[in-house]
């Protein structure tokens, strides 16, 4: 029998090949994720050993606060003699490592603009560098720069060239007297780094007799464990030393954790996938084996028994399993290098070299591919059971579905509202991990909405059919026939396409609601004309620039506002803000629960504002102490003397004054400056000065208006939901395959009756028309249902956020959008079919079995 | 154009047709030559696998000739492209065929409207419902095909043929599949068209009481015409079908 499964397999090549394009996809997307993931994994392993090659013990600042950005607090360079004065110490060299040392290109604009790492550092000893120079040398004078190879490329720098350079000071020009790899690989992952003397780093970082990082070699005998102990002992309790190994570890395990949610995210794109080519191979199967049915018929009345025929219909779910995987794995090699391709498109720069596929990838591409696809159709084989001998080779026999409508409705509905409920828990929490509630619960309604579907087909096909009938005529009419035919090939069908169209759409309900409501925040607090940000928005700014743009003519106020971490009340890294309580006033506001701007510009240096969220978390009211550990290790008090409400959470958990900015380890950089102008300034005047003051001395500085501001905060929410749309659209292809599928099947099945209507005068086009119609309207048959499944998710989803001001907005003109994509996918999608079905020939087609 | 209507609205010269190539070869039509005239019914005969389908396929626009001429209503349609030929069908030929004549998703009464329909033409209401009276199906018309006994089935399906006036019917086997009540009610249909409508068909049948309600009998072996003459009774039939196997 087995080998009747495999004849049947390869006399239906093409649809075995279409079946497993399914498959192939969520297997690609799955081993691609896991294939770039441990490529970019293993590509930051070699960069960091590569980096502390020679390197037996690192003394850095002992951190308390785990900080975003990873910067490493510099200590003072007295820590290098007495590294030096350690037993078994044969050498060691202090250094800078400043995470906010900006590159300029040559028209002035920071390279890697949005977010990729730039670092600046100083020159250590021979014996501890680790890069290498294929051009030129290391800079040896103040005014003498190196920069990496990638970036120089990048650029279009060359040794000689003059560089600009902008840090904590004044951006200035330098030499470029070499370029830089690291050992083989000119990478650093999409970091930029240029390399200084330690005299000129120290100064553009404003770390003046301070170093980041001492690194140390071990005399010989002497074990780098060894070592790192007699480091401890001798040095004070504010640094603390790690053996290169352990520092290489460390390094990795913070990448890890980024990558690991990389991958997580990847991994929750590709399950959707996945589970919409269960769907479609469910279909497939329920339709050949419906098909099928007088072959089996025949079979059993030759003796063979029901188990054979279901084994039959497994194996051939096995094999075409097996072969989907072989190609998801070869496509997810491919695929691997797309998406870092997509992630370098948005300027997200992560090293990957060759690609890592390892044991554990392949294991799991084959256990997903032949287990989903055995899965999906285990349903359909058993229903083979069900075929009785004989009566199956009347004429035009097709299969009795049961007739358990109302078991099936109230199973799919329950299944809807059980689903529904679960997301909810998840939501509030009643049920945790409140992630995977979610999604179980998700799953859930996406089975009971498919369910259900089949009853829905009728009606919706009507509404999508009848304009259709009445433009189209007769096309139109036989197209909506057909959808109608046989509802639960059409609703399964168009619910594979309903899901990838709900996640797509509750992702953009979602996401309009959430920058209209930071927006709407954003107006509320902030009464500044100007805003001046790093141009990624995040990033350090020089300190200077306050005072800097404060001098130009119409400006009444500058206002510095530094964003910090601190252990805040307990909380490991929460956040804060720093205001210059002089000027704050006339800059922003705060939506006060408790208190009045008076409050926030009398605040002294144990003062603070508090959010009453966090508030209500800590038990903090006004009067209340709390204490905040920061990261210079200083532990500092406060009294709260008002609460505010923030709901997009601008602010972290309080705002305090920046008398204590260096406590927080933030003397000389801020994050953002608010400027308001004189009353009667030419608004258009100022703002060309300060561009022209940033532009020449702080060139990482970007100063927006209000509206500006708005649109970029809506312009990294559209790019963050541009990555997803791109995730989310191979759920939708894979759905497209669906369609083409069950086209192509459903064409087979009707082959004598396209050669009727071709007999009696029909054309080729319109042929092509009705089958055009027909996966129109089980495309947006999808997509309605999809797009109610969106808001609905919206809904659920934002119920926790409701009482924090989330406003939910249907983006109605997204949606309409989403509806003629649809269509557009239903017309490509029939594309194949239709074509075959108009160039069936006329009698072969009568004659057809 | 009615003054100079062709005497003949079908005809064949000289038309074969091979299936295969070199040994292996079938003529199923070898060097066929009739006509038939304007609002005669004509029944072709013939053992099986004598051609009797290929011609009628050849005839209808269905299948092209290996060579020879074929005319129909005036129209040489062995240069026609796809896209003749798919006029040819719908305006001047109609088809009835043994089986799974109908759609099953349409309606009696849609079916019988389907060639109009996929012209884009309305459809004439005398014509229409005399049409509905001779099929004689009463309230059943809105019924679909699967709620419709066989016999009912072929009637819609030979209204189907003769709802666009085509010139000629061709009919493969129509009552092949019905038992002889049902058959006659088809036939009977049938020769009303060529009564009433002055309608020309051509008619294959294995049946003698089949044939003998045509005008003409032509009897087909090996891909020839060996016999054409006038039908006359069933006996009358069956002898030119017994003087074809003893010539
Ligand atoms: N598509 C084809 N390919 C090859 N040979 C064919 C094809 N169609 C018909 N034939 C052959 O042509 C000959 C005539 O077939 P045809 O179907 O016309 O016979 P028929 O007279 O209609 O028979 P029956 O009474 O059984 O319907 C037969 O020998 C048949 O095998
Ligand atoms: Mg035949």
């Amino acid at each position: 029998m087995t080998s009747v499964a495999l004849r049947n397999l390869l006399a239906r090549k093409a649809r075995t090949l279409l079946t497993s394009l399914a498959v192939v996809l969520g297997v690609m997307m799955v081993s691609g994720t896991y294939i770039l993931t441990d490529t970019i994994d293993q590509s930051f392993g070699n960069i960091f050993e590569q980096s502390n090659a020679g390197i037996d013990a690192v003394v850095s600042a002992k951190e308390t606060v785990e900080t975003d950005d990873n910067q490493e607090s510099p200590f003072s360079a007295d820590i290098l003699d007495r590294v030096q004065g350690v037993e078994g110490v044969e050498a060691a060299d202090g250094g800078i490592f400043d995470t906010q040392v900006s590159i300029l290109d040559k028209d002035g604009e920071p390279i890697g603009g949005n977010g990729a790492p730039s670092f600046g550092a100083s020159v250590v000893a021979d014996r501890f560098d680790a890069l290498s120079y294929p051009e030129g040398r290391k800079p040896a004078a103040d005014d003498e720069v190196v920069i990496d190879k990638q970036t120089a490329g990048r650029a279009g720098y060359e040794v000689g060239d003059r560089v600009r350079v902008a840090g904590k000071e004044d951006a200035t020009a330098y030499e470029l007297v070499g370029v830089a790899t690291l050992g083989d690989v000119d990478s650093f992952g999409g970091a930029s780094i240029a390399l200084f003397t330690l005299d000129e780093i120290r100064r553009v970082t404003r770390k003046e007799g301070e170093f980041d990082q001492i690194s140390v070699a071990a005399a010989p005998g002497v074990s780098p464990e060894e070592l790192t102990r007699r480091l401890d002992e001798a040095l004070p309790a504010s640094v603390e030393a790690q053996t290169g190994q352990e520092d290489t570890q460390a390094q990795k395990d913070d990448v890890g954790e980024f990558i690991s949610i990389l991958k997580t995210a990847m991994l929750i794109f590709s399950g959707v996938s996945l589970f919409v080519a269960a769907f479609l191979i469910f279909n497939t199967f329920s339709i050949t084996v419906a098909q099928r049915t007088r072959e089996f018929s025949m079979l059993r009345t030759i003796g063979a028994s029901r188990r054979q025929l279901v084994r039959t219909v497994v194996f051939e779910a096995a094999a075409i399993g097996l072969l989907a995987s072989v190609l998801g794995l070869l496509a997810g090699i491919g695929f691997a290098p797309a998406i870092n391709a997509l992630f370098h498109a948005l300027e997200i720069d992560l090293p990957n070299e060759g690609s890592v596929v390892a044991t554990r990838t392949i294991v799991l591409a084959f256990a997903l591919g032949i287990g989903l696809t055995v899965l999906a159709s285990l349903i359909p084989a058993l229903r083979i059971t069900r075929v009785p001998p004989v009566t199956g080779l009347r004429e035009g026999a097709v299969l009795e579905t049961p007739k358990s409508h109302r078991l099936r409705s109230a199973l799919a509905t329950g299944l809807t509202a059980i689903g529904a409920v679960s997301m909810l828990l998840g939501v509030f929490g009643a049920l945790s991990p409140g992630e995977l509630w979610i999604g179980v619960g998700a799953a859930a309604v996406f089975f009971g909405v498919a369910l259900l579907s089949p009853r829905l087909v009728g009606p919706m096909a009507a509404l999508v059919g009848r304009p259709l009938e009445r433009f189209r005529g007769v096309s139109g009419r036989l197209a909506r026939e057909n959808a109608v035919r046989n509802p639960g090939r059409t609703a399964s069908t168009a619910a594979a396409l309903m899901i990838g169209l709900a996640l797509v759409s509750f992702v953009a309900i979602f996401a309009s609601g959430l920058s209209s409501s930071i927006t709407a925040a954003f107006d509320k607090t902030v009464k500044a004309d100007l805003i001046l940000t790093n141009t990624d928005g995040f990033s350090d700014i020089s300190a200077g620039v306050t005072g800097a743009v404060a001098d130009v003519d119409g400006v009444e106020v500058a206002s510095p506002t530094r964003f910090a971490q601190a252990n805040t009340a307990g909380d490991e890294g929460g956040y804060l803000t720093l205001v210059d309580t002089d000027t704050v006033g006339s800059v922003m506001t705060l939506d006060w629960e408790e208190g009045d701007d008076a409050v926030l510009a009398g605040l002294g240096k144990t003062d603070a504002v508090i959010d009453e969220k966090w508030g209500r978390e800590k038990g903090l009211s006004v009067g209340d102490d709390f204490k905040a550990e920061t990261s210079s290790g200083k532990t500092l008090s406060y009294t709260v003397r008002g609460t505010f409400v923030d709901r997009a959470d601008f602010n972290g958990d309080y705002v305090a004054s920046d008398v204590t900015a260096a406590a927080y380890g933030e003397p000389n950089s801020l994050q953002q400056v608010l400027l308001s102008l004189e009353d009667g300034a030419d608004t258009g005047a100022v703002r060309k000065d300060i561009d022209a003051l940033v532009a020449d001395r702080y060139p990482t500085v970007e100063p927006k208006d209000k509206g500006e501001f708005g649109d970029f905060i809506s312009g990294e929410v559209n790019q963050l939901l541009g990555v997803v749309y791109a995730l989310l659209a191979l759920a939708v292809i894979v759905s497209l395959f669906g369609i083409v599928n069950t086209l192509a099947l459903s064409i087979h099945e009707r082959t004598r009756e396209l050669g009727l209507i071709r007999a009696v005068g029909m054309s080729r086009r319109q042929v092509r028309r009705i089958i055009r119609y027909e996966a129109v309207i089980t495309a947006l048959i999808g997509a309605v249902l999809g797009s109610v499944l969106g808001v609905l998710f919206a809904l659920i989803m934002s119920r926790p956020l409701a009482d924090e001001g989330f406003a939910l907005s249907i983006p109605v003109g997204t949606l309409i959008f989403l509806l003629i994509l649809a269509i557009v996918a239903g017309v490509i999608a029939a594309i194949g079919p239709a074509r075959r079905a108009s160039r069936l020939d006329v009698l072969d087609a009568l004659a057809y079995e | 154009m009615d003054s100079h209507l062709p005497e003949h609205i079908v005809t064949a010269t000289d038309v074969h047709r091979h299936f295969g190539e070199g040994d292996a070869a079938v003529h199923a039509l070898d060097g066929i030559s009739v006509d038939f005239p304007r609002g005669c019914f004509t029944a072709i005969m013939g053992p099986s696998g004598s051609g009797k389908s290929t011609l009628m396929h050849v005839l209808a626009g269905l299948d092209r000739p290996t060579s020879g001429s074929v005319v129909v209503d005036g129209v040489e349609i062995s240069d026609l492209d796809d896209k003749q030929l798919t006029e040819l069908r719908r305006d001047k030929v109609g088809f009835v065929f043994q089986f799974f004549n109908l759609l099953p998703v349409l309606t009696a009464e849609e079916n019988i409207r389907l060639p109009l329909s996929i012209a884009g033409r309305k459809a004439d209401p005398e014509l229409m419902a005399k049409l509905v009276d001779a099929v004689d199906l009463g309230d059943r018309l809105s019924h679909r095909p699967a709620e419709l006994s066989g016999g009912q089935q072929q009637r819609v399906a030979v209204a189907r043929a003769l709802i666009s006036q085509p010139a000629v019917v061709f009919a493969d086997e129509p009552t092949g599949n019905l038992d002889s009540g049902t058959s006659e009610e088809v036939l009977a249909l049938l020769r009303r068209a060529v009564d009433e409508f002055g309608q020309t068909v051509v008619m294959v049948t294995h049946d003698a009481n089949a044939a003998a309600i045509a005008d003409r009998v032509l009897v087909l072996v090996d891909g020839r015409i060996v016999r054409d003459a006038e039908a006359g009774s069933a006996e009358r039939v069956h002898d030119l079908l017994k003087q074809d196997t003893v010539a």
